[in-house]
């Protein structure tokens, strides 16, 4: 197994919603998914799953409702919200500057300072 | 904001499907990830082992979830609500003495603050009610305040002032209403067309008055009140063109008013057009108020009241420049004043109920006061309890809000109780004829009261917890483990506190005792004044002949000839006589007379003077005394006779030096011919018109009821027997005259006077019996804090006995902190007493706004109650045994 990277704070909400965005899906599924989109690197602990999921729902960036899982199971299925779209490209592009100054920081040579 | 709020609403309301589903879902994720696990070949023990441990305790996830949809703070406060209800019930002496306090007091302040509110603050229950003006004449110069408005002006404004999109007249009387037999005299309102359209009143059913209605021949049409619909027309849908009798003569239903229409305090039921001859609207009748004639306006959208007064009194200007009577009317110091419709009608009562909410709510002061030094010793009975849950890491937060839930739970209660409180409170107000102020029959109990209530409660929940807080949160953690745990004084600014609170409230309480004292001192002194005549054995009642039926002055005198003569002819009666008014009958307006040959001295104008008629043994029944001449008989109304009678008042203004007799004056403003003049036989004793508390003597003058033009009629009998015992013998005697005639407000003459003192009466009554409960509150405050600080030194005073210290000793340490209170309190208590007095001012009757037997008073009751509360405390401090303080420790 890939060496796991811990997960910086407020990312998860930023995963959950980008999991989300993709196709709906359940608690666990959401787990699944963002297991397979990390390429395995990242491992969310199961337990600041479910809170994450209620608390981004009460802020109305998704939104839920029953259903009948793959494996014929009643299950609770989580969409974005056109709120919870907008949040999450606001999110990635403040990710994405954050990420290229980081690494444009932590690269520089001496000579260029 | 808004989403989130809706969120935790659903997840409050659905809270048993919130909490399933979070179960379900938690439980199928462990499931779904060991049916995974076992999938990739753990053995399913294991798998379940796994999953329960890499997920976490369930019950702090759900407790998160919880979190997240923002349920915790409710689940807290649901928790803190029930251990609070159950910390109540274990100390039911408290509990209950607090909410009665509550009770009390916030009762008091809702039964006040419902009048309040239905009489100062609502609107009046118009469309229009926002622009609503109402305008009189005045002639302060001539002692006449408020004399309505002319016919005239209301022509003469009418569609000439910018300022008003609509002017209306109306006048207020009784009409004779029914078939013969069944006649009833009802209250009617004669209104112009413009009426119902100014205030904004729409008809239920019909049309409202014409232009063409508005003349004499014309104006046979009626417009009928809700309730007289429903009670006297069977609420007919067909009523409208059907025919009703108004005084003997047939009038067509033109129209409905709506349920619950009502204008200001008019008991009217049926409505008539405001009709007049030709001649009434002549300039020459332009200063014919008479106080009955009323007129109402709505100002145009963006129009001011300024405006408005500008405009009419540019018109008034105008209008005297050809007017003969300018000068005069000038003199008299004339003027329209243009004033807001509710705020003028309530103006009288406005003082009164600002001065009793003031009392309610230092009542409320007293109370609260009282609990909070109540709960107070009780958080220092729970300091230890406190601290030691602090220590033990509660939160500040968390025995703050424990502190708070507890009482605003107790207040909140208390406020329910009060609400009930007071809806009993209006009803006794009743009794002190709360209805019978202005708009008083609007007084409403309903959810904006309850509103008021619940909030104010849970405001003063708030603020009674905040000082228990505050000792709570200062934490002397350690400090009070130990130093209460040794009944020592710790707290010395609890206690300073404590002692504060009930200087506060000696004083408080001692400002409400003057002020109670004030009005009281009032109240008798307005009842010893004498109304000038003798009102014990008179009864009075009120009979009125339609002209349609009593056309002329013959048929009128011959109606009261045989009136008088049946009524003296029954056994019981020692005198009768007639008069168009009766003194304090409510409605005693003045109308101008002119002495022949008095030259007005600079500055001085017409006078405005009390005028009647008078027919048969009037001065007799009445009990008048005679100063000079003779009084007036049914003989010379039967002779007419251009004779009158004026009373000392006039006579002395008039004819200082001089006796009155074989005098000569004129109705009206103007010297007229000789033949024209009235001379003066008898000068009689003054009497009070318009209630006791009237101090300026206008004078009176009384005519033969045949020269009086004046349809009302007053029959007033001196009886042997109790005269109430009569009533019912006067009006079966009228009927047998005419049966079409009903006699109406039959009263004695003492229920009359005792009925003009209300304004007196209600608020001395009421302030003294919210001083009796402040006293008994501030009472049972001292006695609280005394034995309180007892029993916190119980360990002290024991020591002290050991060594030697007599009981005496012991009782005079706390009678003498008694003492200090009570000084404090009521040094503080004159000075609020003198501000309370000053703006009561206008209140008071013949009793200075600072009167020292009444500070004495008041202050002697104050340390009668102090003393009192603090005999037991000191009395059980002085029986403390020596032995108890070895035990204490």
């Amino acid at each position: 197994m890939a060496k796991n990277a811990d997960l910086l704070p407020g990312t998860l909400d930023m995963l959950i919603l980008k999991a989300i965005s993709l196709e709906q899906l359940h608690g666990y599924g959401v787990l699944l998914r963002i297991k397979q989109i990390s390429g395995g690197a990242l491992d969310i602990p199961q337990g600041s799953l479910y809170p994450a999921l209620y608390r981004l729902e009460h802020q109305g960036l998704i939104a839920s409702e029953w259903g009948q899982s793959e494996n014929n199971r009643r299950a609770k299925y989580y969409t974005l919200t056109a709120l919870g779209r907008r949040r999450l490209r606001e999110e990635t592009a403040g990710w994405n500057r954050l990420a290229i100054a980081m690494a444009a920081a932590l690269n520089a040579a001496p000579e260029e300072t | 904001m808004l989403g989130r709020i809706r969120s935790l609403f659903r997840a409050l309301t659905t809270r048993n499907d919130f909490e399933q589903g979070m179960g379900e879902e938690l439980r199928s994720h462990i499931e779904q990830y060991t049916d995974d696990l076992i999938r990739s070949g753990v053995s399913p023990e294991e798998a379940a082992r796994r999953s329960r441990m890499e997920f976490g305790g369930l019950n702090t996830v759900q407790e998160e979830c919880r979190q997240a949809r923002g349920l915790r703070f409710f689940d807290e406060l649901v928790r803190q609500s029930r251990y609070a209800a159950r910390l109540l019930r274990k100390s039911p002496g408290f509990t209950i003495t607090a909410l009665l306090t509550l009770a009390i007091c916030l009762g008091a302040n809702l039964t006040i603050f419902a009048v309040i509110d239905s009489v100062l603050l609502r609107p009046l229950p118009f469309p229009n009610a926002g622009g609503l003006v109402t305008m009189f004449n005045t002639y302060p110069r001539a002692g006449v305040e408020r004399d309505g408005s002319s016919i005239t002006n209301y022509y003469e404004r009418r569609g000439r002032i910018p300022a008003f999109d609509a002017v209306a007249l109306y006048r207020f009387e009784t009409a004779i209403v029914g078939e013969a037999g069944s006649t009833e005299r009802e209250p009617v309102a004669l209104v112009s067309p413009e009426f119902f359209p100014t205030l904004g009143v729409n008809l239920k059913m019909g049309r409202g008055f014409t232009e063409a209605e508005t003349s004499l021949h014309t104006d046979t049409v009626a417009i009928l009140s809700d309730r007289y619909w429903r009670e006297h027309c069977g609420a007919d849908p067909q009523v409208i063109g059907k025919q009703i009798r108004r005084d003997g003569v047939a009038v067509t239903v033109i129209g409905v008013l709506p349920p619950g229409f009502r204008f200001l305090s008019s008991r009217a039921t049926l409505y008539f057009p405001y009709s007049s001859r030709p001649e009434q609207r002549t300039p020459s009748e332009r200063h014919s108020g008479g106080n009955s004639r009323q007129m109402i306006a709505h100002l145009r959208p963006g129009a001011t009241l300024s405006q408005a007064q500008a405009q009419i009194d540019a018109q008034n200007a105008t209008l005297e420049k050809d007017d003969p009577q300018a000068k005069m009317m000038a003199d008299a110091g004339f003027r329209t004043v243009v004033a807001p419709l509710h705020a003028d009608h309530v103006a009288s009562i406005r003082p009164v109920l600002l001065l009793l909410q003031a009392g309610s709510l230092t009542l409320l002061f007293i109370g609260a006061v009282n609990l909070m030094n109540l709960m107070l010793i009780r958080a220092n009975g729970r300091a230890k309890e406190m601290a030691l849950r602090q220590a033990l890491g509660a939160s500040r937060g968390h025995v703050v809000s424990e502190v708070m839930v507890e009482t605003i739970i107790l207040t909140l209660a208390g406020g329910a109780l009060g609400l009930a409180a007071g809806a009993a409170g209006i009803r006794f107000l009743a009794v002190f004829g709360a209805d019978q102020l202005p708009l008083g029959s609007e007084i409403a109990f309903d959810g904006r009261l309850a509103a008021v209530a619940f909030l104010g409660a849970g405001l003063l929940g708030i603020v009674l917890a905040l000082p228990v807080a505050w000792f709570a949160l200062r934490g002397h953690l350690a400090n009070a483990i130990q130093s209460e745990s040794r009944g020592g004084t710790a707290s010395r600014a609890a206690q300073t506190l404590r002692h504060g609170f009930v200087v506060a409230q000696i004083a408080l309480a001692f400002v409400l005792l003057c002020g109670a004292g004030l009005l009281g001192l009032s109240l008798e002194r307005a009842m010893s004044v004498s109304p000038g005549f003798r009102p014990d054995h008179v009864l009075t009642g009120q009979i009125s002949l339609p002209w349609s039926a009593y056309p002329n002055w013959s048929s009128r005198l011959t109606f009261n000839e045989k009136l008088l003569s049946e009524i003296a002819r029954q056994p019981g009666v020692s005198e009768v006589g007639l008069v168009n008014n009766v003194p304090l009958s409510g409605d005693n307006g003045m109308s101008a007379a002119t002495v022949k040959g008095h030259v007005l001295r600079p500055g001085e104008s017409l006078r405005g003077h009390y005028s009647y008629g008078v027919d048969g043994d009037y001065f007799t029944a009445m009990g008048f005394s005679l100063h000079e001449g003779r009084f007036l008989t049914a003989e010379d109304s039967r002779r007419g006779e251009r004779i009158c009678v004026v009373d000392e008042d006039f006579a002395r203004y008039y004819w200082p030096n001089r006796s009155a007799l074989g005098q000569h004056l004129f109705v009206g403003s103007t010297v007229t011919k000789d033949s024209d003049a009235f001379t003066v036989v008898g000068v009689v004793g003054a009497v009070k018109q318009v209630g006791l508390t009237e101090e300026v003597a206008q004078g009176a003058v009384y005519y033969p009821y045949a020269l009086r033009t004046d349809d009302r009629l007053f029959v007033v009998v001196r009886t042997v027997v109790p005269p109430e015992s009569m009533g019912l013998t006067l009006q079966k005697l009228v009927r047998q005259i005419d049966p079409r005639l009903p006699m109406s407000d039959v009263r004695s003459m003492d229920a009359r006077i005792g009925n003009s003192l209300i304004a007196q009466r209600s608020p001395a009554l009421l302030t003294g019996l919210f001083s009796a409960i402040a006293l008994l509150l501030t009472a049972i405050g001292t006695y609280g804090v005394l034995s309180y600080a007892v029993s916190l030194r119980r360990g002290e005073i024991g020591v002290r006995m050991a060594l030697g210290a007599l009981p005496g000793q012991i009782r005079g340490q706390f009678l003498a902190l008694a003492l200090r209170l009570l000084l404090a309190g009521t040094a503080l208590g004159v000075g609020g007493a003198w501000l309370a007095g000053r703006a009561m001012r206008s209140l008071l009757f013949h009793v200075p706004p600072t009167h020292l037997p009444i500070l004495a008073g008041a202050a002697a009751a104050m340390a009668l109650v102090s003393f009192a509360a603090c005999l037991l405390p000191s009395h059980r401090a002085a029986r403390i045994s020596p032995m108890e303080g070895l035990s204490h420790r």
